[in-house]
């Protein structure tokens, strides 16, 4: 399959490439345009990339497998990074790790039938004081993970309702 | 003038000056990995560290702070510094690992680091005996390692390009590779995939690293992750010979190393000269190595009714002295070659003299448009410029085509006319023809009378380069006339020095039956009742450089001092090259 940009791509991409005196630099930007347009980041995708920005094509595949948030293949509509590292192992991060490969019916790591869900077990996200807590597709935090809200998250995300942002106080101490 | 103090000791410098060249070209050692002299200094394999500070100066007076016992005020850098990336500045205290037991720590350490995911194959791989990490961990390493886990495992026996195979595991990361290919061959195929303790050098998915220049990388790397598909498991490096010598495969005359085992030259690798090729020659040099083994002459060869028989080397001198003799003079024609050295072309031409006949003429091989401009050139001959200055007449393919139809005896030095598509099998077919050669041919197949002459990897011979620079090789392969052992100026590997004749991995097989052009001439002067004796090489350059105008000055031991003599040449020869 051959992967195009669209004009308002190209267009975005100038502006990118405006910014910096060289176009190296535009190299990471330009990914995630390509990647939010084609959902992941195939060789074909680098290729595209590399062509676009007349860069050499081994310079963007070194870029792009740096970064572990560019998908070096095909993933489902929305890839769940269920944290795993201490704070959330310690409030049950496996646990809900757990719940979702049986909800999902997969293998940590596999992405649904459908297409719809990959899951991913993944380190530290700097979220631990809402722990347990995923990430939804690089973007969105769902945080303090219970059973049921994963249930919903879920329910929700099919549907097409993306999570909201959500606002958490951090406790204070008062008399100090 | 500035001074910098290394290990106690001062030492005077002017300029710029990295620490860690700095260092090394006062013969001292720091160990390292990442840096090259000839590219960027990235900084990141961390094994030169070094200590360095500053003598405290008092800003008022300008003199030097002391203390209690009178010694300088020494104000250190907070940590250790890499020594590749520092620049040498006036006042500059350093200690290195020699005097510093922080710094030896710190290398130790930053070593015990380095092979935390190293395989321990050194038995099985290419680079043991001339591997940096190998030598260095000797050195400066730890004793073992603590580290008791799995290592990582990475892809193996990925074949990168044609000529080049990578084993990822032994990577260690010092981006040598991808910088040569961002840097000096330009072709960027290169990149460090993935991060952490998975990275290693890999092409752009689907791409081929057939980049020119792509072995190179194989002498860059510091450890064994890029070996070259052609000569690996062939050798190990300390069984064999080491002998400095010229590229013939083209005009540019690139400074390079032939390794032998058993008078079979197994690889070629480039030799540092700044003035030609840096550190670098291109791929198609290596391949070279095949032509001083494979499909050489041996013995001298007759056409007896249509087929070639091999002769005796009196019944050669015989036939050349006799077909000379019962040709008409006007109707010899002698033709030099840019493919041999300045030596066998004036002895040639010395014969031809004595003889009363014409100088010889030659052809220069070149082809327009093979050329990249950097070790390349379109000059396919090594010494197109040396048979320019010995005064041969240059013709053209045409005109050589009328020259050769007015001939009836024609002599032919190591140049393969037929092959190069100048002449045709029919325009030889009614004259006699004497080949002097050192591989068959189509050329020699249409010979009477080939007599096999040593290559440039047995005979120690000079060529004038495209930029008019002569440079010799030296004599890195027995003949069947030659020995090892007596001949001082051959080197000698563990393997010849320690064996005997009678071991099994010494055999005759690989010697060739075949003389330089110079002592079959002068056999045939003698035959011929000339005098005319050349011995050597190096004695014929010492004759060439009294006679001939353009090779004033130029001998064997200024060629070698000096690694090549730049001659004069007219600019128009030089940009034709």
């Amino acid at each position: 399959m051959a992967y195009e940009f669209t004009k308002e791509d190209l267009k975005e991409i100038e502006k990118i490439k405006a910014k910096f005196p060289e176009v190296m630099p535009a190299t990471l930007p330009v990914l995630w345009v390509a990647q939010k347009r084609f959902g992941h980041v195939e060789p074909e995708v680098q290729k595209l990339v590399a062509k676009t920005l007349d860069l050499p094509e081994a310079h963007v595949h070194g870029v792009a497998t740096f970064y572990t948030q560019y998908y070096k293949e095909e993933k489902g509509k929305f890839v769940l990074d269920v944290c795993t590292c201490l704070s959330c192992q310690l409030c049950g991060g496996y646990d809900i790790l757990h719940y979702l490969e049986k909800k999902l019916g997969i293998k940590t790591g596999n992405t649904t039938e459908d297409g719809m869900f990959t899951l991913n077990q993944v380190e530290c996200l700097g979220a631990c004081g809402y722990a347990p807590m995923l990430q939804v597709t690089n973007d969105k935090y769902v945080n303090h993970l219970t059973p049921e809200k994963v249930d919903k998250l879920l329910d929700d995300l099919k549907e097409g309702k993306e999570p909201e942002y959500e606002k958490i106080g951090m406790p204070r101490r008062k008399n100090i | 003038m500035p001074e910098v103090i290394i290990d106690g000791q001062q030492y005077e410098f002017e300029g710029q000056h990295k620490l860690l060249q700095f260092i090394q070209d006062l013969g001292k050692e720091v160990p390292f990995f990442c840096y090259h002299p000839s590219m960027s200094i990235p900084a990141n394999c961390r094994q030169c560290m070094v200590k360095v500070g500053q003598y405290v100066k008092d800003r008022e007076t300008g003199d030097y702070e002391t203390d209690e016992n009178g010694e300088n005020v020494i104000r250190w850098f907070p940590k250790l510094q890499t020594a590749c990336n520092i620049d040498v500045a006036d006042g500059m205290v350093v200690h290195t690992q020699e005097t510093d037991e922080l710094v030896r720590r710190a290398q130790k350490d930053n070593l015990e680091f380095i092979l935390i995911n190293h395989p321990l194959d050194c038995p099985i791989c290419d680079q043991a005996g001339e591997c940096p990490l190998q030598i260095q961990t000797y050195k400066y390493g730890p004793e073992g390692s603590r580290f008791e886990v799995k290592k990582v495992h990475k892809p193996k026996r990925v074949q990168l390009g044609p000529r080049v195979v990578l084993d990822a595991e032994r990577c260690i990361n010092c981006t040598r590779c991808t910088r040569f290919t961002e840097e000096i061959s330009k072709t960027h195929q290169l990149t460090i995939t993935s991060r952490g303790d998975k990275n290693y050098p890999i092409t752009a998915p689907g791409a081929e690293f057939d980049d020119p220049y792509s072995l190179n990388t194989v002498d860059l790397c510091p450890v064994g992750a890029l070996t070259s598909a052609d000569f690996r498991f062939k050798a190990r490096v300390w069984e064999m010979n080491q002998t400095p010598s010229i590229d013939i495969t083209n005009g540019k005359g690139s400074n390079i190393d032939l390794w032998t085992r058993d008078n079979i030259i197994l690889r070629i690798t480039p030799r540092f000269n700044a003035d030609v090729n840096d550190h670098w020659i291109p791929d198609e040099s290596r391949e070279a190595y095949k032509l001083f083994n494979e499909n050489r002459i041996s013995r001298p060869q007759q056409k007896l009714e249509g087929e070639q028989i091999l002769s005796s080397w009196n019944n050669a001198i015989a036939t050349l002295t006799e077909q000379i003799e019962e040709t008409d003079n006007s109707k010899i024609l002698f033709i030099g070659s840019p493919h041999a050295s300045v030596e066998e072309n004036y002895s040639l031409g010395k014969f031809t003299n004595l003889l009363g006949l014409k100088q010889p003429v030659f052809t220069p091989h070149i082809e327009e448009g093979t050329g990249d401009g950097f070790l390349i050139t379109d000059d396919q001959a090594p010494n197109t410029n040396g048979c320019r200055l010995l005064g041969f007449t240059e013709l053209d393919g045409a005109s050589l085509k009328k020259e050769v139809k007015k001939a009836e005896l024609v002599v032919l030095l190591s140049d393969h006319l037929i092959d190069r598509a100048l002449l045709s099998e029919s325009d030889l077919a009614d004259k006699f023809v004497i080949a002097f050669a050192t591989n068959h041919s189509e050329t020699t197949k249409a010979a009477d009378l080939v007599i096999p002459i040593t290559t440039a990897a047995e005979h120690a011979a000079s060529y004038v380069n495209t930029d008019g620079r002569i440079q010799r090789t030296f004599r890195a392969k027995e003949i069947r006339y030659t020995n090892r052992r007596l001949d001082l100026e051959m080197s000698e590997g563990r393997l010849d020095r320690y064996g005997t004749n009678f071991d099994n991995w010494v055999t005759e097989d690989n010697k060739i039956d075949c003389l330089p052009l110079w002592s079959f001439i002068s056999e045939a002067a003698k035959s011929s009742g000339l005098d005319l004796t050349l011995t050597e090489g190096r004695e014929i350059m010492e004759e060439i450089a009294e006679t001939l105008e353009p090779f004033k000055g130029v001998s064997y031991p200024v060629m070698d001092e000096q690694s090549g003599i730049q001659l004069s040449i007219k600019s128009k020869e030089k940009t034709k090259a």
